[in-house]
């Protein structure tokens, strides 16, 4: 009887089926109460933070993961008991690697095919059409090892679409691809889409989750809400507003004072904010009504109590100010790998730079060799007014830098911690704590004493390593990817806290992969393969690649590398 | 299981192995280096003992008894001494480690047909080669024509190392040490390495089962350290001449059993750990450490305490360090192999098995 039933259920009209799912580690609940159906040809979008719980859903999704409470059928199976034949007719693309590097583009394709019992007949025409599709057809016999990110990514999807599945599961697909290849990505899943294949695709960019049918909003595990894009801007439609003008700043106060204004984005040239209550009349004078975008939808759904923006304080005295940063064609090679090709530079004491680019892109390189941590392999620099390379040392007394994963320790108090940084840049008794006081006020930062670092969020520790980074009050600072994986109102928060450190005079440079955070930004830079093919302000970038004045960040960057790519002559 | 699907994965893990020549050097390289070194090393054979001699009897009879020493070839004649003092003085500075001490009118009680005792000193700080040492002197003493008195004369026949060559019987337990040594290192790692880098989520989210998934890794490995054992004995035979009495076809055989032993608890090893760090301790700590002590590789099983010997019964090198001393030295034939081969069989296929279940191939449990 059970037998007829799942026979029945071969070609389902819910690709998948999902009520009350949960997942619980130890005594934490990484997802709960998902409950979802997704049809056959349509795409859902799950969109959170890091840490949201968006690979344990996805993970759940494809059977390989058992869940704690409620039930998902995947293609009409239970997917706790029938994994193995969910699989046939499942494609799943995790985050990390899902090729063999030693293996070639041909190879790996192969395996995967043979693994999921694609017949020989049925392979040849299906490979030729993915390879091209992904513009890999030449690539054949290259090691994966040896492909870039977008290739990589590219080649992944195709492993995962080699034996035509009807549900296809993606986790972060954007991660580490430049532009034009999540492009071409996105382009090879829209092609798929109308064979009928179910598509979910876990992300952290807004715009992925724009061109999804419905998006579900994860944080902490908790869905927040579920509905087409445009369902979910209606949602804050006449809640977004901005002002616009030269005293940017002066308005703040008046804003923060007001109870039900949300999420101030400072940008250099507006403040964007949301009001929790629908006003007919805008909140403040001179406020405009917004586009509403996916972003704000979180935001109104956040219900956390501290300010969104720390009350002003007195600005920070830097050690040496007016100093600013300045490179000349400088490059770190890594055997025969450019890691760093060519980039000439420069920031502007006060200024704020930001770096996009993809993960591999060359922006961590550049930031290390800035900060004297490897050496340039060409050209000079001149870092916070002293020459590279050259004094490495004094280089080191003038630079901040906050990396990538947040160096702090663990398992130390944050006092603790600031006073092993500020030991570190030679501040000792007063002027230690002296440093320490005024740093964690500029921030914002309160701190329970006796607290390790491990208990504090994400966004915490986010504070107080750029809290350690400034103690020394450099000329010149650097953050390392500062703000991914934390919620839009940390982010927020936090660019305006780099805000605030600009106007104190020092010289910024921010790396970043996503491309709307370009507009905190007074200039920006894109980098692809190591090199700096464009960089500017957004309005100089647009005239340079001749493209309209509301293009957008992405459009740009796609239209640098068609333009650098036609100059090099080279292809890949 | 579908063969098709085992096929590809084989392809690809032999593809990868040889694609690592780092990997496969190192896995040729070891087993040799471990051999040379343990070949050399662990020498039970005793040669040229330093003798000391305190003669007071100054007698052809005592230089003739010095002389049979000598003669032996086990020992040699380093001091001579003049007083008990420097007998002490030399032995505690380890000058010497047998002094043979001749007391007076020796040779008279020797002629008379008396009893006549000479003293043997031995510095018992190396307590196995001061063992072996006091049996050599032992003989010599006791084979010294001391009247013609009748004497029960016994013929000795060392069978299957008839030189008592330690090389003899080291190098074919070798064999079993080495193979549990580092085929298991290796495949400790084979899976770790995919869920370290992620590629094993692929493999769960698709059709290939467990058991698919760890014979296809099983098998290539198996492979390699088939490769090792052919050149471990080769260079056995022609390095350190070891007599090869038995039938290669039969080693190759039960290598063949014993291989799938050591890979799968390096594959068990792996489906347990989650980094290749600890992979690669838990490796040693199960197969290695075990196999070296509890095998009968150097120290006789029989002559351990009970708890001991059924331990070492878990020790499948411990089957196989019999198997290949049988087969080289004692040209033992199938009939002889059989139970030490089953039990080698059954242990493959529970390690297997277990390994399988604990693949269960979800994220967590």
């Amino acid at each position: 009887m059970a037998c007829a039933v799942a026979r029945a259920a071969v070609k389902p009209e819910s690709r998948l089926v999902a009520q009350g799912l949960g997942r619980r580690f130890g005594a934490r609940w990484a997802v709960r109460e998902v409950s979802i159906s997704l049809a056959a040809g349509e795409t859902l979008g799950v969109v959170g933070a890091d840490g949201a719980g968006k690979t344990t859903l996805l993970q759940m999704f494809a059977a390989i993961l058992d869940p704690s409470e409620g039930a998902c059928t995947v293609l009409g199976r239970d997917s706790r008991r029938e994994s193995k034949r969910i699989a046939a007719g499942l494609g799943y693309m995790t985050q990390g690697f899902t090729l063999y590097d030693r293996l070639s583009v041909e190879e790996n394709l192969r395996l995967a095919a043979r693994l999921r019992g694609v017949s020989d007949t049925d392979y040849g025409p299906r490979r030729s059409q993915l390879l091209a599709m992904a513009g890999l057809s030449r690539f054949t016999e290259r090691l994966s090892g040896k492909l870039s990110g977008g290739m990589r990514k590219k080649l992944s999807l195709c492993t995962n679409l080699i034996h035509a599945p009807h549900l296809l599961i993606l986790d972060e697909p954007g991660l580490g691809v430049d532009p034009l290849s999540r492009r071409e990505l996105w382009a090879m899943l829209a092609r798929y889409r109308e064979t009928g294949v179910a598509t979910i695709v876990a992300t952290s960019y807004m715009d992925e989750a724009e061109r999804c049918d419905r998006v579900l909003l994860l944080r902490d595990g908790q869905p927040l809400a579920l509905d087409s894009p445009a369902g979910l801007r209606a949602q804050a439609a006449g809640r977004v507003f901005e002002v616009r003008g030269a005293d940017l700043i002066q308005s703040l106060p008046a804003l923060r004072a007001l109870d039900h204004v949300r999420g101030l984005q400072v940008l250099p040239d507006r403040v964007r904010f949301q009001s929790r209550e629908l006003a007919s009349s805008p909140p403040i004078p001179g406020s405009q009504p917004a586009e509403p975008v996916l972003e704000d939808v979180f935001v109104l759904h956040d219900t956390a109590t501290e300010p969104d923006i720390p009350a002003p304080t007195a600005p920070v005295t830097l050690a040496a100010s007016g100093l600013g940063l300045m490179t000349h064609d400088v490059s770190v090679v890594f055997g025969g790998f450019r890691a760093v090709d060519r980039v000439s530079l420069s920031i502007q004491p006060g200024e704020l730079l930001a770096l996009l680019g993809p993960n591999g892109a060359g922006k961590t390189t550049l930031i290390r060799g800035l900060c004297g941590l490897v050496p340039f392999t060409e050209g000079q620099a001149q870092v916070a007014g002293l020459p590279l390379p050259g004094q490495i040392a004094a280089v080191r007394q003038r630079v901040g830098y906050m990396s990538q994963r947040f160096s702090l320790y663990l398992d130390l108090t944050a006092q603790e911690n600031l006073a092993f940084f500020a030991s570190a840049y030679g501040l000792g008794g007063d002027h230690a704590r002296e440093a320490i006081a005024q740093a964690t006020a500029q921030l914002g930062l309160t701190l329970a004493p006796g607290q390790l670092v491990a208990a504090l969020s994400g966004a915490e520790r986010q504070r107080l390593a750029l809290a350690c980074a400034i103690l020394h009050r450099p000329a010149v600072l650097f953050l390392d990817e500062p703000t991914s994986g934390v919620d839009p109102l940390a982010r927020y928060r936090f660019w305006w806290l780099i805000r605030s450190l600009a106007q104190a005079g020092m010289s910024i440079l921010v790396t970043t992969h996503y491309l709307d955070e370009a507009a905190y930004c007074d200039r920006i830079g894109l980098m692809h393969q190591g090199a700096l093919i464009g960089w500017g302000t957004l309005d100089a970038l647009r005239v340079q690649t001749g493209l309209p004045g509301d293009a957008t960040v992405e459009a740009v960057f796609v239209q640098a590398i068609a333009q650098a790519t036609a100059r090099t002559g080279a292809t890949v | 299981m579908n063969h098709r699907r085992i096929w590809a994965l084989m392809g690809k893990e032999c593809r990868e192995l040889a694609r690592d020549p780092l990997t496969i050097g190192l896995a040729i390289l070891m087993p040799l280096v471990m051999l040379f070194l343990f070949g050399y090393a662990v020498t039970l054979d005793v040669n040229d003992i330093r003798l000391g001699v305190l003669d007071d009897d100054r007698s052809p009879a005592s230089r003739e008894l010095v002389d049979r020493f000598t003669a032996s070839g086990y020992f040699k004649q380093s001091h001579t001494f003049d007083t008990p003092r420097q007998v002490e003085q030399a032995l505690q500075r380890g000058q010497v480690r047998v002094v043979l001490v001749v007391p007076r009118r020796f040779q008279q009680s020797v002629l008379r047909g008396e009893d006549a005792p000479v003293q043997l000193l031995v510095d018992g700080a190396f307590a196995s080669s001061a063992a072996l040492a006091l049996g050599y002197a032992e003989a010599i003493v006791a084979s010294y024509p001391a009247a013609p008195r009748q004497r029960i004369e016994t013929q000795v026949r060392v069978w299957y190392n008839p030189g008592l060559r330690s090389a003899n019987f080291v190098v074919p337990g070798l064999f079993a040490v080495i193979l549990m040594a580092f085929p298991p290192l290796l495949t400790a790692l084979a899976i770790v390495r995919e869920k370290e880098s992620g590629t094993i989520e692929q493999i769960y989210a698709s059709p290939v089962t467990s058991a698919e998934f760890v014979l296809a890794k099983l098998l290539p490995y198996a492979g390699v350290a088939l490769l090792e054992m052919a050149l471990l004995v080769g260079v056995g035979i022609v390095w350190f001449e070891v007599p090869f009495a038995g039938s290669p076809a039969l080693l190759a055989a039960a290598s063949g059993v014993y291989v799938l032993t050591t890979v799968g608890i390096g594959l068990l090893v792996s489906t347990i750990t989650r980094t290749q760090l600890s992979a690669m301790l838990v490796a040693l700590i199960v197969s290695l450490m075990p196999s070296f002590l509890f095998s009968g590789f150097l120290f006789p099983v029989f002559t351990m305490p009970l708890m001991l010997q059924l331990y070492s019964t878990l020790v499948p090198a411990s089957y196989f360090v019999e198997i290949s001393r049988d087969v080289v030295l004692k040209d033992a034939g199938w009939a002889a192999l059989a139970p030490n081969l089953t039990w080698l069989a059954m242990y493959t296929a529970v390690v297997f098995v277990f390994a399988a279940w604990r693949l269960r191939q979800k994220v967590a449990p």
